[in-house]
């Protein structure tokens, strides 16, 4: 038999389901599939189904109070406190991340001296995991042992007591920047992919640089740009590990020490569960961030979606030019 | 791509170029592409300066004497380097005992997740069924899914069914597969070409036999970064453990952030710092040897 009508044989019998029909496909899925129902949305539906009564977490009858904790919630001040912080934290952290996590892959890329071990320092603390830079920049902020008062001492000025009032938000930003080269890597793969013929066309009609990069490299990288927008603002909306490290207070208290400035939201939402028992209450707000989430994420994918060039086929498209 | 030099072809095909350029001959441009750029290089040092120096710092503190953090003005640079501290940051704490917990959590939950995502991301690539595009759909919005919006409900689960404080819900959560990791074996596989297993299914090769035999091996890169990132990723998480494990069974992420301070409750720094540093270490070690597979995974992966 020849290779052509081998095939056309496997295809024949593909339709006929000898390779598997949907069984096979089930049969490879069954672990996601089942995990997915047990540990995401049965947990989440759960947490819905509380959301709807005033559970305490210790007494064995929930009772139903309708949307009481939803209305609670939306009138609280607190609640929306936290929820405004939680977004300032992502419109100061999604630009700057994304932005310069391009420009240095943009540096990255240009021909230099050590480019392999720069491009590893770049990634180096993207993978450092939160609760060690939080130490680190713990250190770095501590009002007496720390470089950042060391160096404020050398130019006259006293020290900061970071780690209370409102300069607490400062060290939170600082930490959440510092990861500011996990993007680099998929930035690269991006850059390497831009097809050299368009850039070469760029400059025969006589583009600069920057016009070249306008119009012909950022088109190219916007669904890889899209994608990090949308993963960094889902992880800087559900920061928590951070703002809890930098709490004054160390173990169980720490929740309720967390310094008003660094309440954000999932730092309320953990308050109201494991500091006040307001299991209900604190569903409820969970099961609004998730939908927050799910608003913003919707809302960046249409006005990305109309920005963003798709190329005809993306896989197709680079390895053919 | 790789982190080493890939503008090799990129080079070669600009050359073709020269032609149109008259008046300059060939050597000048070529060496002005030869050229590095130097602008680009003071920029990145001074970025990876800054971006280095709270770990230069880290390792400081930790070789510093109590009096030494305690000194006005502050002590830059230890003189007579604590090496000790990273002995003493060890014996504190039973820090070899939660070491241990983590590695086994890390490992078993990183094996478990690189074997299920590879399976389903091997399904959703080359196997068909009913209700596979919405299927997929989920996947895609699991993937958005804040995974700290459904870990506090899954706890209150775990409680009723008491599982808090066994290790049980890292084998469950390794058992599911992660949904990024899916998604990059999806992509890798739907890439490889018909032929692959066509001819297996002829010879009467099952499903199973075709993923382990022929698949699995070709995706060594994706493998690798699928354990590295999930392995990892438990070994940095502190939420999971701080809720689901005790003080006697939990892991170094949540020890080493309480384990450190004095008898008034205070933090000991340089112990801190030792211990930080110790706990950081296998995951840059990790990845100091893996980034090559570890990036070529992303790539070869169309996560681009």
């Amino acid at each position: 038999m020849s290779t052509q009508s081998l095939a056309r044989d496997v295809r024949r019998r593909k339709r006929r389901g000898v390779t598997g029909g949907s069984g096979a496909f089930y049969a490879f899925i069954s672990p996601w599939l089942i995990g997915t129902v047990l540990l995401t949305l049965f947990p989440l539906g759960y947490a819905l189904w509380i959301s709807f009564t005033n559970w305490d977490g210790i007494a064995p009858n929930q009772n139903w109070i309708g949307l009481k904790n939803y209305t609670d919630a939306l009138s609280d001040p607190r609640m929306w406190a936290s929820l405004q912080r939680t977004g300032l934290l992502a419109l100061a952290i999604v630009p700057i991340t994304i932005c310069g996590g391009l420009g240095l892959a943009l540096l990255l890329n240009e021909k230099v001296h050590f480019r392999t071990g720069l491009r590893m320092l770049v990634y180096l603390p993207a993978i450092v995991p939160p609760v060690a830079a939080t130490l680190t920049w713990k250190l770095l902020f501590d009002r007496d042992s720390g470089a950042i008062n060391g160096v404020l001492a050398i130019f006259g000025a006293d020290a900061v007591s970071w780690m209370s009032g409102n300069t607490v938000f400062v060290v939170l930003l600082v930490v959440m920047l510092w990861g500011i080269g996990a993007g680099v890597l998929i930035n690269l793969a991006a850059l390497q992919d831009v097809p050299a013929e368009l850039h070469e066309a760029a400059r025969l009609d006589g583009a600069n640089a920057f016009m070249a990069f306008w119009h012909v490299t950022l088109p190219s990288i916007s669904p890889v740009l899209l994608f990090q927008v949308i993963t960094t603002t889902i992880g800087v909306l559900q920061t928590f590990v951070p703002a809890l490290l930098l709490s004054p207070a160390n173990g169980p208290a720490a929740i309720t020490a967390v310094p008003e400035a660094n309440r954000i939201f999932m730092v309320d939402v953990y308050a109201q569960y494991f500091a006040y028992s307001k299991y209900g209450y604190a569903s409820a707000m969970l099961w609004l961030f998730f939908l927050v989430i799910l608003l913003v994420t919707i809302i960046t994918f249409k006005i990305g979606g109309r920005t963003v060039f798709y190329a005809v086929d993306p896989s197709k498209e680079g390895k053919e030019g | 791509m790789t982190l080493t030099d890939h503008r090799t072809q990129t080079e070669t095909d600009h050359r073709p170029q020269t032609e149109y350029q008259a008046a300059p001959p060939e050597v000048p441009i070529r060496q002005s592409r030869e050229r590095k750029n130097q602008v680009a290089f003071v920029i990145l040092v001074v970025v990876c300066a800054i971006l280095f120096l709270p770990v230069l710092w880290l390792f400081l503190t930790a070789l510093k004497t109590p009096q030494q953090l305690a000194s006005d003005p502050i002590t830059w640079i230890p003189t007579q380097p604590q090496v000790q501290n990273f002995i003493e940051a060890t014996m504190v704490l039973p820090f070899w005992a939660y070491a241990a917990n983590s590695l086994f959590l890390s490992t078993v939950t990183g094996v478990l997740t690189t074997i299920s995502s590879a399976l389903v991301g091997y399904g959703f690539a080359r196997l068909h069924g009913k209700g596979k595009k919405v299927l997929f759909g989920i996947l895609i919005a699991m993937m958005m899914t804040p995974p700290i919006i459904t870990l506090i409900p899954t706890y209150l689960l775990f409680a009723k069914v008491g599982l808090v404080g066994t290790y049980w819900p890292w084998v469950l959560w390794g058992m599911a597969g992660a949904p990024y990791l899916i998604f990059l074996y999806r992509q890798f596989f739907a890439q490889l070409p018909r032929e692959l297993e066509e001819a297996a299914i002829l010879d009467g090769c099952g499903r199973l036999r075709i993923f382990l035999q022929i698949f699995l091996p070709l995706s060594k890169p994706v493998v690798i970064t699928a354990f590295v990132l999930s392995f990892n990723g438990v070994w940095g998480d502190f939420i999971a453990p701080q809720l689901l494990l005790n003080q006697d069974n939990t892991t170094l992420a949540v020890a080493i952030t309480t384990g450190y301070v004095n008898s008034q409750g205070f933090p000991v720094n340089n112990l801190l710092a030792a211990g930080a540093v110790l706990y950081v270490l296998p995951v840059l070690i990790m990845f100091f040897f893996v980034q090559r597979s570890y990036v070529n995974g992303f790539a070869t992966s169309g996560m681009k």
